[in-house]
């Protein structure tokens, strides 16, 4: 398997080239297939104990058994969990049902935008690939964020060979992005490889699994029979719908993403 | 095996238009997103193009042209490839470079209607500058001149002639058309005339051999871990083992790898590529270099560089930082040789003060002692990045190190 060696060595060479130039970064963790892989590179990249905090934005629309997944892993990884919320806005009712988009803005992007101020993290590592969606292949490996989580994508920093810049403009933080060139066959089989624990709801179960997780009222089962890694793997040889099909943000309208992410979403 | 291409050339040339052909016809493209892209044509009253498949901004869309670069991965049948759009256009040079930086294979779009133009000068410079080992070049919208063969043959002239200023000599032209899919993954049945290789056979057929190399150990830094000191980095060439002796430079000392750490379990040698944890018998921090006694790197102050200049000026005498491998150092631009045209290659300055934005030139420059190597011996060390004020603004490569 020398392309996910390939991957992987990259990834942690990106993880490294974060911890090195930033004085306090931070992992987010959906408790998702992605950033639970990252959380393994993680531990790959510093030998067991990750360094820095690992945050988990809680909606309080999570599915059940994403908060028990996160609370075994956290235990057993002994990470150092930072579980934050928009308490304001999880007051004022603010929810899925009252307009998607601001929805997700409230609920995780001001989460973390506090989150980011009152710790003041100046890297943020991210599981975003560029094969999930057109805007995040956009991205850069390192990308910047302003005061207000802006993402200048209109003029976005050179980022030559492995030089990644750390301190670009007006930037009060950096979005780091070490998995950005897996696809999402390549972390299915990087999971397989490395026994990498993952939420059961990816199974099958009556048909349907869930292909990418989110909050429960906006993400949405797909029709299939895989039951095991193996069984996944294979389906997504041939499948040919999109990742994020089951992701309401995805299909609301053209570049509802770009508007989400220029925002500062995820 | 994954093979990574940049596709440039001149704005409106049809470099998005062929990627999005490219995905289309090896059908990596979803379910269902035709549809959504022509309700998107549609809605923005625009024709539908291949090219929506990957310019994603909605700005790209209204404005017909491409912004910032996109990677997209699609199969072959022999092949995964990654595949960098880049911006056609003057203004986003930085964007481009950051595009074809990992690019090992390049693919130059030339419309057969507008032959030669300035960015595909300039990105021909560009691409020869960062070492592409092959270029192919599609004379696109031959739909246009009515497939006709004399056209393709001017124009292979006209960019022949021009690629050959810049020093390419092994180039591949094909005749396609991106809109109408003739010659990029589907054989013309329009151009019998051609009998040479559809744009993915040409890909698909090209071996990318790695030549053995000395090691190259470069040092991301020093963790300590259950009270032992790790020194975390990659190997960029060559191989290493446990009970190699090595050199670390610039401080010129000699040690020993006793370990080689890599998460759950150790290993007893790593390769080119590895990204591993060292334990030796000695002191490496962040910037330093490593390589076997007998073939280890040096440490110099001066070299001579070719540089490109993305923002603003640089001028004789001035002190910048330069980032090489993991190193960060202080410069100086001790001469400016000669200022050469970005889109020729030729001379056009001997001796200037100053350069300019998107000029290039050659320059001896002045550091801290730093390992480099020559670009065309080991690329990852012969490469480097200008920084003034914490802004990347210029790239260069190593043409000789001095002392």
């Amino acid at each position: 398997m020398l392309d996910l060696k390939d991957l992987e060595n990259r990834s942690v060479y990106i993880l490294r080239e974060a911890y090195a130039e930033f004085q306090r970064p931070a992992v987010l963790w959906s408790t998702g297939k992605d950033s639970t892989a990252v959380l393994w590179l993680c531990r790959k990249a510093f030998f067991g104990e990750i360094p820095f905090p690992v945050i988990h934005i809680d909606t309080g629309y999570k599915f059940k058994p994403m908060y028990s997944f996160r609370d075994r892993i956290a235990n057993e990884w002994g990470l150092r969990l930072l579980i934050i919320r928009n308490e304001q806005a999880n007051k004022e009712g603010v929810g899925p049902g009252n307009g998607k988009f601001e929805c997700c803005t409230r609920l995780k992007t001001q989460a973390l935008k506090e989150c980011v101020e009152e710790n003041g993290f100046d890297a943020l590592i991210l599981a975003i690939r560029r094969d999930e969606h057109g805007i995040r292949a956009k991205e850069r490996y390192f990308s910047p964020r302003d005061e207000d989580f802006r993402w200048n994508y209109k003029d976005q920093p050179l980022e030559m060979w492995d030089q990644y810049q750390s301190l670009a403009g007006e930037s009060t933080h950096i979005r780091v992005h070490p998995i950005l060139h897996w696809r999402e066959l390549d972390i299915w089989q990087y999971v397989r490889q490395e026994n990498i624990p993952v939420n059961q709801m990816y199974f099958a179960k009556d048909g349907k699994r869930y292909r990418s997780l989110g909050c429960e009222p906006c993400t949405f089962p797909i029709e299939s029979t895989s039951k095991t890694i193996d069984e996944i793997v294979e389906e997504l040889e041939v499948s040919k719908t999109a990742e994020r099909s089951g992701r309401a943000q995805d299909k609301e309208k053209a570049f509802t993403m770009q508007k989400l992410r220029a925002l500062g979403y995820m | 095996m994954k093979v990574n291409v940049v596709v440039a050339g001149h704005i409106d040339h049809g470099k998005s238009t062929l990627i999005g052909r490219l995905l289309y016809d090896s059908e990596s493209i979803r379910e269902g997103r035709l549809a959504e892209i022509q309700q998107l044509a549609e809605e923005y009253k625009k024709r539908f193009e291949f090219a929506y498949f990957i310019d994603s901004f909605e700005d790209e869309l209204k404005e017909e042209r491409t912004i910032d670069t996109t990677e997209v991965m699609f199969k072959s049948k022999k092949a995964l490839y990654s595949i960098a759009d880049v911006p056609g256009h003057k203004e986003f040079i930085k964007n481009m470079l950051t595009g074809a930086s990992h690019a090992e294979l390049a693919v130059l779009v030339v419309s057969a209607q507008e032959g030669v133009q300035e960015q595909t000068r300039r990105h021909a410079f560009l691409l020869k500058m960062l070492g592409i080992k092959r270029l192919f070049v599609v004379v696109n919208k031959m739909d246009v001149l009515d497939y006709s063969e004399e056209s393709f043959r001017t124009v292979r002239e006209d960019v022949g002639a021009a690629l050959t200023s810049l020093g390419y000599s092994d180039v591949s032209f094909i005749p396609a058309s991106a809109a109408e899919g003739e010659n990029i993954y589907r054989s013309s049945q329009r151009m019998k005339w051609y009998r040479g290789p559809t744009l993915i056979e040409a890909l698909d057929q090209v071996n990318l051999s790695l030549e053995p190399k000395p090691l190259r150990f470069v040092v991301q830094g020093e963790y300590r871990v259950e009270s032992q000191e790790i020194i975390v980095g990659r190997v960029i060439a060559g191989l290493m083992k446990i009970g190699d002796e090595i050199v670390v430079q610039p401080s010129d000392t000699r040690t020993k790898i006793e370990r080689i750490r890599v998460f759950p379990a150790d290993q007893e040698r790593a390769q080119s590529g590895d990204s591993v944890g060292l334990v030796i018998d000695g002191v490496a921090k962040r910037g330093d270099v490593l390589g076997l006694v007998g073939s280890a790197p040096m440490a110099v102050r001066r070299f001579w560089g070719e540089v490109v200049l993305l923002d603003g000026s640089l001028g004789k005498g001035e002190e910048l930082e330069l980032r090489c491998g993991t190193n960060r150092v202080k410069c100086e631009v001790r001469e400016i040789k000669e200022k050469i045209s970005a889109e020729t290659g030729a001379i056009v300055e001997a001796g200037p003060s100053e350069i300019g934005e998107n000029e290039a030139a050659t320059v001896l420059l002045a550091t801290e002692p730093l390992v480099v190597e020559r670009f065309s011996d080991i690329p990852e060390l012969g490469r480097f990045v200008l920084v003034k004020g914490n802004r990347h603004i210029g790239v260069g490569v190593v043409l000789e190190a001095l002392e």
